[in-house]
């Protein structure tokens, strides 16, 4: 799976820069003017099974990764609105909406007592002014960035983003020492922020 | 403010990898700093690139006529999240991040030195807890066996690393030894985030778990 992977990456790097992401946000904006729906179908085709994808490779089975999936894709519908372009490319908020319900699926199968409602209170927090950010110059800067990080280093950073227990489970599956991992995954990180420093 | 988080603390962040103590801890640092905030969108954004990187599961036949009809079911959905670290703090603990200290029920530790044991029961349950130590008390140097996060809401401390004054906040490894001793005139309150369970190894460990009763 993960050699899948890296192919599909690789194929971004002849790509122009946020092309595909030019595309997405365009549907997004379809959507929030004018509840267009084959537009979202579109959206829905191309990120739905991704998000499938990506929890299952987290450990949820089939089942629940789906209906979280189709969760993820409710509030991409409702929330299109909401969608800000300068803020976060459409995957980036894809996978942002993906991440939180899966903690918030987690946290209420380890804990189900836990109160919902608090959480519920939280919906739609006012997002902070942060003035002077280029987040597309940023993004495109990061895409170059992880296309040419050397392949070990690429991999781990992907599985870290999949995987539930990023670290022990990189460990186990490349089968490596855990301190390599995170020696690695360190790496790659720092290169990252490195490599965005003359960028506001 | 002159101390942050580590780069692969804020990308465990943005990969929803850290527990509930944690990532308490780390959202409370980013309520308070615009750098790690936008240091924390970088790494989502590595999360999307991971997500069009992935082959995508094949969904269930009908799965999108089944979406439309929930779609349509759910007059609400529940909270999309903001950019630059998606802060979720507890209500309970807002009020002391905004430096509201009025209420806890500080539990004495030892002279000049009390904590609050917090709740962070979630899916990775962690320890989370506030200090307060008072001007001039040192804590015996000790080291965490995990990485331990401190942020500092009030007050400062200087140990080996430097001065850590409100905002700042300490990303110790496990092997990171220090003995922070609480600077200027008012006590020192801070957040401490470890994972649970600690591991207590060496005399040192030993002497903070008898302070902190762990
Ligand atoms: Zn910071």
């Amino acid at each position: 799976m993960a050699g899948a992977a890296l192919r599909l990456v690789t194929n971004n790097e002849n790509a122009p820069p946020s092309s595909g992401d030019v595309d997405t946000a365009s549907l997004i904006r379809a959507v929030a003017d004018r509840g267009d729906r084959a537009a979202f179908a579109r959206l829905y085709g191309e990120f739905a099974p991704r998000v499938k994808a990506f929890l299952m490779r987290g450990g949820l089975g089939a089942v629940e990764a789906e209906d979280i999936a189709q969760e993820t894709m409710v509030r991409v519908w409702r929330k299109a609105r909401l969608f800000d372009p300068a803020k976060a490319s459409v995957s980036t908020w894809i996978f942002a909406i993906a991440r939180n319900l899966r903690i918030d699926h987690l946290r209420r199968r380890s804990r189900p007592e836990a109160d919902i409602e608090e959480r519920e209170e939280e919906a739609d927090p006012a997002p902070l002014a942060d003035e002077h950010v280029d987040r597309r110059a940023r993004d495109a800067r990061i895409r170059e960035v992880f296309a040419t990080l050397p392949p070990n280093q690429h991999e781990v950073v992907l599985m870290h983003f999949y995987e539930d227990e990023p670290h022990s489970a990189i460990a186990q599956r490349l089968n490596l020492p855990l301190g390599t991992v995170k020696s690695r995954l360190r790496l790659a990180f720092a290169r990252i922020k490195r490599e965005l420093e003359d960028l506001s | 403010m002159n101390h942050h988080p580590k780069p692969e603390t804020l990308a465990a962040y943005a990969a929803g990898a850290l527990d509930e103590a944690r990532a308490i801890a780390l959202a409370a640092h980013l309520a308070m700093c615009v750098e790690c905030r936008r240091g924390v969108a970088d790494f989502e954004a590595v999360g999307g690139l991971a997500l069009e990187a992935l082959d995508g599961e094949s969904m269930s036949p009908g799965a999108l006529e089944r979406f439309w009809s929930r779609a349509g079911l759910q007059e609400k959905a529940g909270a999309a999240p903001s950019f630059g670290g998606d802060i979720r703090i507890p209500e309970a603990l807002r009020r002391h991040i905004d430096g509201d200290f009025d209420g806890i029920a500080w539990k004495p530790v030892s002279k000049g030195f009390s904590q609050a044991v917090l709740d962070a029961k979630g899916y990775r349950s962690g320890a989370l807890r506030l200090f307060k130590i008072d001007p001039g008390i040192r804590m015996p140097r000790h080291s965490h066996g995990d990485a331990e996060f401190t942020l500092i809401l009030k007050g400062a401390y200087e140990d080996e690393l430097g001065v850590f004054g409100r905002g700042d906040f300490a990303d110790l490894d496990g092997e990171d030894v220090h003995g922070p001793r609480a600077i200027g005139e008012e006590p020192c309150i801070c957040l401490i985030a470890t994972s649970a369970p600690l591991v207590f190894r060496g005399l040192f460990e030993k002497i903070a778990q008898r302070w902190v009763g762990v």
